[in-house]
């Protein structure tokens, strides 16, 4: 394989699953004995993608959107329903042994460690599946849980870790063998921020040093922002977007954060500055305007008013207002504004990727040109 | 062997383990015997409750027929024969296959076989070696106990009681091959649990454990003698007892590696096909 060559190619990969449908009550049950119905749900729709060797690649997409089982097609667990999919120029779903012994899949909800052993004992079983020598192996083991900061745990029995340690404890299982190709889903659920961090660096460290392929699905941003150099979006089992990052934020966009002494709807303040109202959003009211939240301009629009500057105490409640603009409209938004209102405080902030994704799945689209 | 020469066997030795991929299979085997023994008095409990209280049962039940009904021999079998029976096809039973089936079609269920086909090692065989070792070890047990009761009785013979051992774990390897096959109907709808059940209760009524299979009209053997259960705890039994004669243990081996051979090429074959229906849910 030359270096420039793919080292995963998905051509027109279409994935369509088959489940019996069940209305509530007894007759149904009955229907579904004597005449099962089913209905057809196609999670992947003509996906198409390379990815180079040593990519570290983010796969993301709100729930059901198709990750998961674009991650299964591409480690071998299922096949497509048609197109074609090859890693390290092999088929996954033939799974032959050189393609075994050069991937591995992390799925965050699924353990593969022995609950009631030592993660140590486990290790050992994988050292001797994948044919580890055993000077490589201890100088791998140490390395791995090192760098994860696991070492005194591994005579501990896994169920007794917490769930961050035995995430670890997964993650040196799914790497001992140092894999080609890894395929990680979801690696930071249920971890807190100090444990998700070590993770991530961990995760940079090995395909920087090891020019290991990964690609990451995760809904945490976080991970996506600071590991992947690209990103492909799906979308109801269609591709939306593939490329950087830093491409999905438009050149000059920004969030313009305005704390008013007033409160405002979020219909009035468009009309004031000119802003469109999907471009609005308020924080510090709820639809029944109590608490702090932070709300969409679709959920606001009678929040502000509810809130009317008003907690339940009767104690005045400042509110701010986000607006979506450019750095060249910041001003055509103050200027009107601070005719009719009292501004506090003020600030512009870059638009993050969390955001930028969100609107992303609302919308279903991406700006135009976009690499998909 | 010269200090020399010790290195080089030990060397020979592990390539002969590397090529057969004996690696593997021996770990699996270590931790399925750590697993199982993880929790000590829990596993030993398992045993002997399992091997105690159907003996207990079987005995008030022959001691009612023989001694309290006034039984002479039922089936050609004497008081003293039917205990002799009882007693040594439990050391058998607990031989017999485990409910590593139920485990393959709950991890086809549910989702968790994806943990393990993208092994290099083959799943079926991988979770039948985990399950292996206290079968094993229970094995080695019975053994120890078949021999030491040659010691005090002429019923059991300590060399048979060796190769009837034998033949027991030809039955579970056959036992956990019938299972891994109809465990691959959960790939097709979801579930197997009644088959795999009502497979149990057969192989119950026909392996011997619950009584001799000669009990059964001879007119009705045709049935047992078609299924391999009988190679489980009956025909161990008879050979350790001494009512087999060697010609026919041989003949049952040979019975036995040719269910093995047949049931390995449809185990092969069920998973091949099956695994295309596979929808790996969850996560």
């Amino acid at each position: 394989m030359s270096k420039t060559a793919p080292i995963i190619s998905v051509k027109n990969v279409r994935r369509v699953f088959r489940s019996p449908q069940k209305a509530e009550g007894f007759k149904s049950t009955i229907g579904l004995l004597l005449n099962p119905k089913f209905t057809e749900h196609v999670a992947l729709k003509e996906v198409s993608f390379t990815i180079e060797p040593g990519s570290f690649v983010g796969l993301i997409g709100a729930n059901g959107a198709g990750k998961t089982t674009l991650l299964k097609i591409l480690a071998g667990l299922i096949p497509p329903s048609s197109g074609e999919a090859s890693v390290m120029g092999l088929k996954p779903f033939d799974r032959t042994m050189e393609f075994r012994h050069t991937i591995s899949l992390v799925m965050g909800q699924k353990a593969q460690l022995w609950w009631d052993l030592p993660a140590v004992d486990a290790f050992d079983l994988l050292k001797a599946i994948y044919e580890i020598p055993e000077a490589k192996y201890r100088e791998r083991l140490d390395t791995l849980s090192e760098l994860l900061d696991v070492k005194r745990l591994l005579q501990t029995q896994i169920r007794r870790l917490s769930l961050g340690e035995r995430m670890k404890m997964e993650l040196i299982g799914a790497l001992l063998h140092w894999p080609k190709v890894i395929f990680l889903d979801e690696p930071t659920i249920g971890l807190d921020g100090l444990a998700a961090e070590k993770l991530r660096d961990f995760l940079k460290t090995f395909n920087q040093k090891e020019k290991a392929t990964i690609i990451l699905t995760s809904h945490n941003m976080d991970d996506i922002e600071r590991l992947c150099s690209r990103v492909l979006i799906l979308k109801t089992g269609e591709m939306i977007f593939d490329g950087a990052p830093s491409k999905l934020t438009r050149e000059g966009e920004c969030r313009l954060r305005v704390r008013l002494k007033e409160a405002f709807k979020v219909e009035e303040l468009a009309a004031l500055t000119g802003a469109p109202v999907a471009s609005i959003s308020v924080e510090g009211a709820t639809p029944d305007g109590e608490g702090a939240a932070n709300t969409t301009a679709e959920s606001s629009s009678g929040s502000a008013e509810g809130a009317s500057g008003d907690d339940s105490d009767g104690e005045a409640k400042v509110l701010t207002y986000y607006f979506e603009t450019t750095k060249d409209s910041v001003l055509k938004v103050l200027q009107p504004l601070m005719t009719k209102a009292t501004i506090l405080d003020m600030g512009i902030e870059e638009q993050s990727l969390e955001s930028v994704i969100q609107r992303i799945y609302s919308e279903g689209s991406v700006r135009p040109g976009a690499h998909v | 062997m010269s200090s020399a020469q010790a290195p080089a066997r030990f060397s020979e030795l592990a390539t002969v383990k590397k090529g057969l991929h004996l690696e593997w299979r021996i770990a699996a085997l270590r931790n399925g015997f750590l697993d199982a023994t993880a929790y000590r008095l829990e596993f030993l409990l398992e045993v002997v409750g399992a091997a105690f209280v159907p003996a207990a049962i079987q005995w008030v039940l022959w001691y009612a027929l023989f001694k309290i009904g006034g039984q002479e021999s039922i089936g050609g079998f004497s008081y003293h024969q039917m205990l002799a029976y009882t007693f040594t096809s439990i050391l058998f039973t607990q031989v017999r296959g485990g409910d590593h089936d139920f485990e393959l079609m709950e991890m086809i269920r549910g989702g968790s076989l994806s943990n393990y086909l993208l092994r290099p090692a083959g799943v079926v065989e991988f979770v039948y070696m985990r399950g292996l070792a206290p079968k094993l070890f229970i094995a080695g047990v019975s053994l120890t106990i078949g021999i030491m009761a040659s010691f005090f009785t002429d019923a059991v013979s300590g060399p048979r009681m060796i190769a009837a051992v034998g033949l027991a774990i030809m039955g579970n390897i056959i036992h956990y091959q019938i299972g891994s096959i109809i465990a691959t109907l959960a790939f097709y709808w979801e579930e197997a649990y009644a088959v795999l059940m009502v497979k149990n209760m057969v192989v119950q009524l026909l392996c011997g454990e619950l009584l001799p299979l000669s009990l059964f009209p001879a007119n009705w053997e045709w049935v047992w003698k078609s299924t391999p259960f009988y190679l489980y705890v009956y025909g161990p039994t008879q050979y350790a007892l001494g009512r087999w004669s060697n010609a026919e243990f041989v003949q049952a081996v040979g019975i036995a590696s040719l269910w093995i051979i047949g049931l390995g090429i449809l185990v092969h074959w069920s998973w091949r096909l099956s695994i295309k229906r596979y929808l790996s849910l969850g996560g």
